[in-house]
């Protein structure tokens, strides 16, 4: 099963209003779970699964599942989301063994770099379309994003 | 010739000039030495007095004196001097605007050429002009990189005149998947040129490494700045190794020049001119109908890459693994079928064990 299919899936629960499923293919396994005020979860395991949806069992309180590659701003919580525009690998760093870009708990102006996502010797430099203090780095260094996805959550000052 | 060092042909009585004739690191060239350069090559014959080239630019007599002492320095071969004139021996091998621009009219790239003797970065270069809104089509052109770019922080080894380094700037109404074709249309672009003017078939390393037998000698480096569903800018930075004799130890095994695979030098000027047009061609291409761009971006990726296929390579990323490729998926990226079944390969790191 691929990014585009499990956005299919999601996509068909929130419209037919499910709210528990659980799928065994092989060696894949999906388990979503939706509604509110429990956190949604998606939990999915196998030796190919991408391991970019990892992000999506972040728990959001009160946002549907499909929150996770729309909506910007992230309900009641009020952070700001800052998400990848391509497929690719993350890079905390602007080359291997220097200091991070930013660490949870700074404060960064709009504009400033933020990470690096790279897809075919393409580096994107992902800059804050907000000035705030960092809250959560979602991915880790070197591990591969999907597009949409969310790498940063900021609280906006 | 040395041209870092400051000058050591000061004729007695000649005016005073101060440091070397290479500007500082960064600042453009003067765009009167190309203009010389220009007017010398256009009366290739005769000897042109001071005053008739002081006149064609506007300028002194002295101040072409000057000039024409730099581009000594810099390794123009110019006869003559102030009483009897100037004639141009040959067009030098200098990517200056005035050279390569009138090679490439008509493509995107013949508007807005920059030149540096020597600068940091292209690529740097470019990415700081196209954030304060340098226009679609700027080159920025170097005869030396004191810290040239490569990926993952390595650097790119980039001697005075004796490379290409390359970086141009793109805006591209294009959403940042079909951006991600510019890197590999980019190692095309280089393939065709290479091929058009030394007859060379050059072999293409994922997703943009250009390779004569196993050695590299051109990498493309492409910088974006994106927003999740446009693309403000991309730089896309080529290096070539052109007329490097030789290479440090640790480079032997594994960089190549086209001087070193065909045993003479090329003109960068006219591999240059060559890459430029053919760089136009693949991004029209691509900015017209992405979506059969790509497809014949593929189609020619297959025919002129023996990675692509039921090559036996190591990926570096993801923690590190072996299998064998088998093609491009629907976005371009590496699929490599692994012990463990296919993996797809996203950035690059691909090498033959």
């Amino acid at each position: 099963m691929n990014q585009k299919e499990l956005k299919e899936l999601v996509e068909f629960l929130i419209e037919k209003d499910i709210t528990e499923f659980e799928l065994e293919r092989g060696d894949v396994k999906v388990r979503i779970k939706r509604g509110t005020p429990v956190a949604p979860a998606i939990v999915a395991s196998g030796p190919h699964f991408p391991p970019a949806v990892s992000y999506a069992s972040q728990p959001v309180a009160h946002a549907p599942v499909a929150s996770a590659s729309a909506a910007v701003e992230d309900g009641d919580n009020g952070l700001h989301t800052v998400k990848s525009p391509i497929v690719g690998t993350f890079y905390e760093s602007p080359s291997p063994g220097a200091p991070p870009f930013v660490k949870a708990g700074d404060q960064v102006t709009l504009g400033q770099v933020l990470c690096i996502v790279e897809a075919m010797k393409l580096m994107n430099e992902i800059e804050s379309d907000v000035a705030g203090e960092i809250v959560k780095m979602y991915v880790k260094n070197g591990q591969p994003v999907e597009y949409g996805q969310p790498l940063f959550a900021i609280r906006a000052r | 010739m040395t041209p870092h060092t400051p000058s050591s042909r000061n004729t007695p009585g000649s005016p005073e000039r101060s440091g070397s004739a290479i500007p500082a690191p960064g600042e453009p060239t003067d765009g009167k030495l190309g203009r010389v350069i220009r007017v010398l090559s256009a009366n290739p014959l005769v000897e042109l007095s001071g005053t008739k080239i002081a006149e064609e630019l506007g300028t002194s007599r002295s101040e072409v004196w000057r000039l024409v002492e730099q581009l000594r320095e810099l390794g123009v071969e110019i006869a003559g001097h102030q009483s009897i004139g100037y004639r141009l021996e040959s067009v030098p091998d200098l990517l200056l605007p005035e050279i390569l621009g009138p090679l490439v009219s008509g493509t995107i790239f013949d508007r807005n050429i920059h030149h540096f003797f020597r600068i940091s970065s292209t690529n740097v270069a470019a990415m700081a002009a196209a954030a304060q809104g340098e226009p679609e089509g700027s080159v920025f052109l170097a005869e030396e990189q004191t810290s040239g770019k490569g990926r993952g922080g390595h650097a790119w080894a980039s001697d005075a005149s004796a490379g290409i380094y390359c970086s141009a700037i793109l805006r591209p109404a294009l959403a940042p998947a079909d951006v991600l074709m510019i890197s590999l249309a980019a190692g095309l672009a280089v393939s065709a040129a290479v091929e058009q003017v030394t007859g060379l078939q050059p072999d293409l390393r994922w997703p943009n490494d250009v390779l004569l037998g196993d050695r590299k000698f051109c990498g493309v480096l492409t910088e974006l700045n994106a927003e999740v569903t446009r693309v403000r800018y991309a730089v896309v930075g080529i290096g070539i190794n052109v007329n490097q004799s030789r290479f440090p130890d640790e480079l032997r095994e594994l960089a190549t020049s086209l001087h070193l695979e065909t045993g003479r030098p090329w003109s960068r000027v006219e591999l240059t001119a060559a890459l430029l047009k053919s760089l136009d061609c693949e991004y029209r291409a691509l900015v017209t109908d992405a979506s059969a761009a790509r497809q014949s971006v593929f189609r020619r990726f297959e025919q002129r890459s023996s990675f692509v296929r039921g090559a036996r390579v190591h990926v570096e990323e993801d923690g590190g693994y072996d299998g064998v490729t088998e093609g491009l998926d629907e976005r371009g990226f590496l699929r490599v079928r692994t012990g463990s079944g296919m993996r797809t390969v996203l950035s690059g790191g691909v090498r033959k064990p």
